[in-house]
C-alpha cells in the first residue's frame, strides 16, 4: 500500500506579520516556520497507519516550498515516514491553491498512491482548497475536517466533525484523499535518535518547473493588518456618577438591561 | 565561518521548545512550591523517551548521537520552563558521559542505557565533600581494599537527584599517601547498595523541584569490579567531565535568562505608569539592550565551546569561559527582569520570582564563578610563561 502526506510549513503563528514589499503577502524575513498544525495531525494518522499495517507500505511526505521546508520535511521523516519528496519552489507563496494542488496531482499521477492524507487547512492561508482539489482532479474519493480515522480492507471509515459538535461517519473506498482537522489525534514528538536517523532517509529533490504546468486562476492582491478600530471609552469621576453612566450605556447600547 | 544551526539541531530545539513549553511549564511553579515530585518525575521519564538523556551518547548504549550543540540547545529550552527539570537532565548527560569516556564496555552496558531510557530516573555525580568543594582533590571518602572488594567510607554533600538516583559516579581517596589528586579513583555504586546512605536533603532558595542531599558511605562494600577507569586516575576523570558539564550549566543559565528578559520586555509594553507604557522610559530600554545583548554573547560562547568539544578540539578554556559568563549574565538578567516588573517581580504571581531563586547557584555549582576565572587565567597564563 502506498501512502502520502502532504505537508506545508508555515510561519509560527505567535510572529508579529508585516505585508511584504509588494503588500501582497507577509515579510518573511526573522519569521520562524513550522509545520502547519493541521498537517501534524496528517502525519500523525498516516504514520499510525504505517505502524499498523507494517511491512509492505510505504508514506512518503511531501512538501512544496524553498530549501527552509527540509526541516519540516525531515521532521515528518523523524515522526516516522519513509521517504520524502521536496518540491523546490522559491515563489510558492504567489501560486494559488489551484495551482498548488496541481502541482501536487501531477506528481501523484500514475505512482498508484491509494491513499493522501493533508491537513484540513493552512494556518497561514486558510484557504482548505488544497486537499479536495488534488482529490478531484485525480478522481480520488475525499472527505474532510476528519476527527477519527480507520482503515482496513481497502475501506477507509472517518469521523467528521459537522456544526455544533455533531458527529458523522463517512466510508470511502480508496484511492481516497482525508483532510485532517484537531481532534484527530496528539501528534508524537519526534524522538532524537529519530530525528539523527531522517538524516539517512531519502528526499527526492525536484524543481517546480517540471511539475506546473496550471496557470493562476485567483491572485492575491492586498494583505494588511485590520483597520484600527475605535478606541474604547473611557468614563471618568466618581463612583456614583461612573455607575449611573455604565447603566446608561449599557441601556442604550446593549440587550443587556432591556 | 558557519553560525547556523543545521536542521537536525533545529528540530531537536524545536521539539525541547515544544515538550518545555506544553509539558514542563504548566507545573513548574507547582513543582517549586509544593513537596510532591510525581509531575518531576513524570517527565524525566517523558524526556528520556524522547532520547533528551543520552545526547551526545553513541546509540548502541541508548544515546542520541545528536551532539554537544543539540545538547546545550536543549537544555536551554528546557531550562526556560523549568530549572529544576533542566539540572537534573544536565547531570543525567554528564553522568551517561562519564561512564562512556571511562567506563569498561560491561559498566557502559549496565548503566548508560538505563539511564537513557529512562529506567533509572537519574545518575548522581559524587565529587563534593564538605572539606572538598572547589578543591575536590582534598576529598576524604575512602575506599579500602578488601579482597575482590572496596570498602567505602565517608561522606559527600551537595549530591543532585540522589534520592532517585540509580547509580552514582562516586570519587574515593584509594592511595592516601599519593600526592594531592594523584591517589583517587573512580566508582560506580548502585543506589540501594548497602551501606550507601542518602542523607537529608537539603533546603534551598531555588531549584526546589531537584533534590540536593548528602551521601554517607558507612563500610559501604562495592566489588572490584565497580572501580571505573585505573587505580588513582579518578581525579583526573573527574575535572575531564566537569568540563563538558560546564556547558550544561551554563546553557541553563541562558534560558532562565532569556525567560526572565522575554517575560519582563512583554511586561513592560503592557504596564503604564505616568502615563505611558513603561518601556518608553529609557531606563527600561536600556535594562532590554544590556540583558539581550550579554545574553546573546553568552549564547555564542556557549556555542562556540560546545563546538569545540563536538569537533574533538581542546575546549576547557572555552567552557569556564561559556559557563562564568552566562551565569553571571543571566543572575544580571533576572535582576534586571524583577527590577523591569517593580514590586509584581518579588512576587510568585509572576514567574521572575522563581527565576531569580533557580538562577543563583548557576554561578556556583559545577565550578563557582572563581574557580572558572582561576581555570581561564591558567590557561591564558601558560601562554605568557
Ligand atoms: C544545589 C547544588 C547542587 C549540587 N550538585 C552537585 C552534584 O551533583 N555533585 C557534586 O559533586 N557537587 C554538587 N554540588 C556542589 C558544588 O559543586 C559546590 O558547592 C561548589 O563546587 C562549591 O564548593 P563549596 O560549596 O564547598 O564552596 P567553597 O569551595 O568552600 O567556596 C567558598 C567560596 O570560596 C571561593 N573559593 C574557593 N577556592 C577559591 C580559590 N582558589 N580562589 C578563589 N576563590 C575561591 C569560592 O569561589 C566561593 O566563593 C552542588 C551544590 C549545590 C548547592
Amino acid at each position: 500500500m502506498k501512502l502520502l502526506v502532504c505537508i506545508k510549513q508555515v510561519p509560527d503563528l505567535e510572529s508579529r506579520f508585516k505585508p511584504d514589499a509588494a503588500g501582497v503577502w507577509y515579510n518573511e524575513t526573522d519569521l520562524a516556520f513550522r509545520m502547519n498544525e493541521y498537517d501534524e495531525y496528517a502525519v500523525e494518522q498516516a504514520v499510525q497507519l504505517r505502524e499498523k499495517l507494517g511491512e509492505g507500505t510505504e508514506l512518503t511526505v511531501l512538501s512544496i516550498g524553498p530549501d527552509r521546508v527540509v526541516e519540516a520535511i525531515k521532521k515528518a521523516l523523524a515522526m516516522g515516514c519513509d521517504n520524502a519528496v521536496h518540491i523546490q519552489d522559491t515563489a510558492v507563496s504567489a501560486k494559488d491553491p489551484w495551482q498548488i494542488a496541481s502541482i501536487i496531482s501531477t506528481y501523484v499521477q500514475g505512482k498508484n498512491f491509494d491513499l493522501i492524507f493533508t491537513g484540513m487547512q493552512s494556518q497561514d492561508r486558510g484557504s482548505a482548497q488544497v486537499g479536495v482539489t488534488v482529490a478531484e482532479q485525480l478522481g480520488f474519493a475525499c472527505t474532510t475536517t476528519i476527527v477519527g480515522f480507520d482503515y482496513a480492507d481497502g475501506t477507509v471509515t472517518a469521523k467528521r466533525e459537522l456544526e455544533g459538535g455533531i458527529k458523522g461517519v463517512v466510508k470511502l473506498k480508496t484511492p481516497a484523499l482525508v483532510t485532517c482537522q484537531l481532534g484527530l489525534n496528539v501528534p508524537r514528538y519526534p524522538t532524537l535518535p529519530n530525528i539523527m536517523k531522517a538524516k539517512r532517509k531519502e528526499i527526492t529533490a525536484i524543481p517546480v518547473a517540471d511539475l506546473l504546468t496550471a496557470d493562476l486562476l485567483a491572485t492575491t492582491t492586498s494583505f494588511h493588518p485590520p483597520a484600527k478600530k475605535g478606541g474604547g471609552i473611557v468614563l471618568e469621576g466618581d463612583v456614583g456618577e461612573l455607575v449611573d453612566k455604565v447603566i446608561a450605556i449599557l441601556k442604550d447600547k446593549t440587550a443587556v438591561l432591556r | 565561518m558557519f553560525l547556523d544551526l543545521t536542521e537536525e539541531q533545529k528540530l531537536i530545539q524545536d521539539t525541547a521548545r515544544d515538550f518545555a513549553k506544553a509539558e514542563l511549564e504548566p507545573v513548574a511553579a507547582e513543582l517549586d512550591q509544593g513537596d510532591d515530585r510525581a509531575p518531576l518525575m513524570a517527565n524525566l521519564k517523558k524526556l528520556a523517551e524522547l532520547g533528551f538523556m543520552g545526547l551526545n551518547v553513541k546509540g548502541e548504549y541508548g544515546g542520541s548521537e545528536a551532539g554537544v550543540i543539540a545538547f546545550s540547545l536543549a537544555i536551554t529550552e528546557i531550562a526556560r520552563a523549568c530549572a529544576s527539570t533542566a539540572v537534573t537532565v544536565s547531570v543525567n548527560n554528564m553522568v551517561c558521559e562519564v561512564i562512556q569516556a571511562v567506563g569498561n564496555e560491561e559498566q557502559k552496558m549496565a548503566y548508560i542505557p538505563k539511564i537513557c531510557s529512562g529506567e533509572y530516573a537519574a545518575g548522581g555525580f559524587g565529587l563534593t565533600e564538605p572539606g572538598a568543594g572547589s578543591d575536590p582533590s582534598g576529598m576524604s571518602t575512602q575506599a579500602v581494599r578488601d579482597g575482590d572488594f572496596y570498602v567505602l567510607n565517608g561522606s559527600k554533600i551537595f549530591i543532585t537527584s540522589a534520592p532517585y538516583a540509580g547509580v552514582f559516579v562516586v570519587w574515593a581517596v584509594t592511595d592516601k599517601d599519593a600526592p594531592k589528586g594523584k591517589g583517587i579513583s573512580c566508582f560506580l555504586i548502585e543506589g540501594g547498595t548497602p551501606g550507601l546512605i542518602i542523607g537529608k536533603e537539603e533546603k534551598k532558595m531555588g531549584q526546589h523541584a531537584s533534590a540536593t542531599n548528602e551521601l554517607i558511605f558507612d563500610n559501604c562494600r562495592v566489588p572490584a569490579s565497580a572501580m571505573m577507569g585505573k587505580l588513582n586516575d579518578g581525579f583526573r576523570i573527574a575535572v575531564a567531565e566537569l568540563t563538558g558539564g560546564r556547558i550544561g550549566i551554563g546553557s541553563l543559565a541562558l534560558g532562565l535568562g532569556l525567560a526572565a528578559m522575554d517575560h519582563a520586555t512583554k511586561y513592560s509594553t503592557e504596564r503604564t505608569q505616568f502615563g505611558q507604557k513603561i518601556s518608553n522610559f529609557q531606563a527600561l530600554q536600556w535594562m532590554v539592550a544590556d540583558g539581550y545583548t550579554e545574553l546573546e554573547a553568552a549564547r555564542l560562547l556557549l556555542m562556540s565551546a560546545a563546538w569545540r568539544k563536538e569537533n574533538g578540539k581542546s575546549f576547557a578554556k572555552e567552557a569556564s569561559m561559556a559557563k562564568l559568563f552566562a551565569t553571571e549574565s543571566a543572575n544580571r538578567a533576572c535582576y534586571s527582569a524583577m527590577q523591569m516588573l517593580g514590586g509584581y517581580g518579588y512576587t510568585q504571581d509572576y514567574p521572575i520570582e522563581r527565576f531569580t531563586r533557580d538562577v543563583r547557584i548557576t554561578a556556583i555549582y559545577e565550578g563557582t564563578s572563581e574557580i572558572q576565572r582561576l581555570i581561564i587565567s591558567r590557561e591564558i597564563l601558560r601562554n605568557f610563561s
